[in-house]
């Protein structure tokens, strides 16, 4: 990679983050981490992310909230929603808000990385 | 030595016994404290290596054997199996087996004590263990300490063995009611794997140990909502003398559904027992099968409260039976018509009834509900 690519992960597990953080930076991605809604929202805007990995249910701020604040506020933000729920609605809700991509917990980390991969190409 | 004086000495030994035992608290507290943050210190630094060993599969990063016997270690373990599937996995499940986790676990809950080590190991292998696990926590379902009988039986749940299904099954009438509760809960688990094994239950233990584990399993029954069970509900329910068991299994027929659970209900709904009926009707509702409209419309008129609301309420969420209900507000039964208006007004009818009112639109039976409810509140003033 010439330049690196920066990569927001924004959930409020520390687990889920320490493996997206080991796993995304083994890649060669730089990341950072947001540990709430309201930190991940402020982060996206300020932090000129290439990328974010935003958990759908975190204290604070909802995923999906925080999406449509920024596509309101026309902040053009590529995000992965990652989320526990995958009901239809959530799955639905999520690409209508404009995400790029949904990814179910628990997650198989190849398949993660690979669509990564795909968003963010050298 | 006079009274005060001895009066003295003793408030300053309650005074230096009380400053002795606050200092013990707080260095207890202390302690413990310290403790909690070095446990949680050494998971983070486990889910770190961890996570590099799932991310890179030759990373260097040795695990030394003293985490076979981490608490810390085990709680890493389960909190990334919560987080990562697939292949990663089997990574976890390797590294486990490596460092002899299991065999370590299961060698703790064998020890005769302490309590909170065994319990410690019940529930990493209740988490972490293998189908090489089973026999260890079957053979623990009847262990002296309840809570870890219940780790157990969570355990073989989480695996899916299904041998653990009947060795639950043997414990269920003979426990204490709490646990019976919980062995109930990690059968739903097992989904329709446990169906049969819980008829063949049924079938031997009812009318005996006063029904407890019979119950109870009719309840898991109805939870896992398999349909191929329903003859087996109606048998019970047209079997059992016990009114528990009835309850159950009216329950059970409502939640599993099925044209097949329709006829036991309909016939339970004319039962002399008023609780039958209640129950029947509101099984009835949770089916959703219109037909039975009319049947519920006769027990509007029942001579018991609980039979006529719960009919009306089944009513307000079947197909059609808004129909029903505003058909009854002009019927000249008074205790029918109250049913009737207040499951109607818990559908929304009656908001829709004021509303088509105040735009002119309003129907017959808009006005005869909204008179009724009027009066009634008139009565009320």
């Amino acid at each position: 990679m010439d330049e690196q690519k920066r990569v927001l992960v924004a959930d409020d597990s520390e687990t889920v983050t320490t493996v997206l953080v080991t796993a995304l930076e083994l890649e060669g991605y730089a990341v950072d981490t947001a540990g709430n809604g309201v930190e991940a929202y402020e982060k996206g805007i300020e932090g000129g992310y290439d990328l974010v990995i935003l958990d759908q249910l975190m204290p604070g701020m909802l995923g999906l909230e925080i999406i449509d604040r920024w596509q309101q506020e026309g902040h053009m933000i590529q995000t992965i929603m990652l989320s526990g729920v995958d009901d239809e609605r959530t799955v639905v809700n999520s690409f209508e808000s404009g995400a790029v991509d949904f990814i179910r917990k628990p997650f198989r980390l190849p398949e993660l990385l690979a669509r990564v991969r795909q968003r963010l190409p050298d | 030595m006079n009274a005060t004086t001895i009066g003295l000495i003793a408030v300053v030994i309650v005074f230096v016994v009380d400053i002795v035992l606050l200092l013990g608290l707080v260095l207890v507290k202390a302690f413990h404290r310290k403790r909690t943050e070095r446990h949680a210190l050494r998971r983070a630094g486990y889910v770190a290596t961890l996570s590099r060993h799932l991310a890179s599969n030759q990373h260097s990063d040795r695990i030394g054997e003293a985490a076979a016997d981490d608490d810390a270690f085990i709680d890493a373990v389960i909190d990334l199996r919560n987080v990562v599937s697939g292949g990663e996995i089997e990574t976890l499940t390797g590294l486990v087996d490596g460092l002899g986790v299991v065999k370590r676990q299961e060698a703790k809950l064998r020890s005769r004590f302490p309590l909170g080590r065994r319990l410690r190991a019940a529930v990493s292998l209740a988490e972490i263990g293998d189908e090489t696990t089973a026999p260890v926590l079957i053979e623990h379902l009847s262990d002296r300490e309840p809570e870890i009988r219940i780790q157990c039986a969570r355990g073989l749940g989480r695996m899916q063995h299904t041998a653990g299904i009947d060795a639950i099954l043997e414990r269920l009438g003979i426990e204490d009611p709490w646990v019976r509760v919980r062995f109930a809960d990690t059968l739903i688990g097992f989904g329709a794997k446990a169906t049969w094994p819980l008829a063949a239950y049924i079938r031997v233990n009812l009318g005996h140990d006063e029904n407890r584990g019979v119950i109870e399993a009719i309840r898991v029954l109805g939870t896992i909502g398999d349909r191929e069970i329903g003859p087996v509900l109606s048998g019970v329910l047209r079997v059992a003398s016990d009114p528990e068991v009835q309850l159950a299994a009216i329950e059970a027929l409502g939640f599993v559904g099925g044209p097949m659970a329709i006829p036991p209900l309909d016939h339970a709904l004319r039962s002399p027992d008023w609780r039958l009926r209640a129950k029947a009707a509101t099984a009835l509702g949770h089916i959703g099968d219109p037909s039975v409209n009319r049947a519920l419309a006769a027990r509007l008129e029942d001579e018991n409260w609980w039979v006529r609301r719960n009919s009306a309420a089944a009513l307000g969420s079947l197909p059609r039976g808004d129909q029903v209900l505003l058909a009854t507000m002009r019927s000249a039964d008074q205790s029918a018509r109250e049913a009737a208006a207040e499951a109607l007004a818990d559908i929304g009818t009656l908001t829709a009834a004021r509303l088509r009112d105040e735009a002119g639109v309003a129907s017959h039976e808009d006005v005869l509900l909204l008179e009724y409810v009027i009066a009634g509140d008139r009565m009320m003033v």
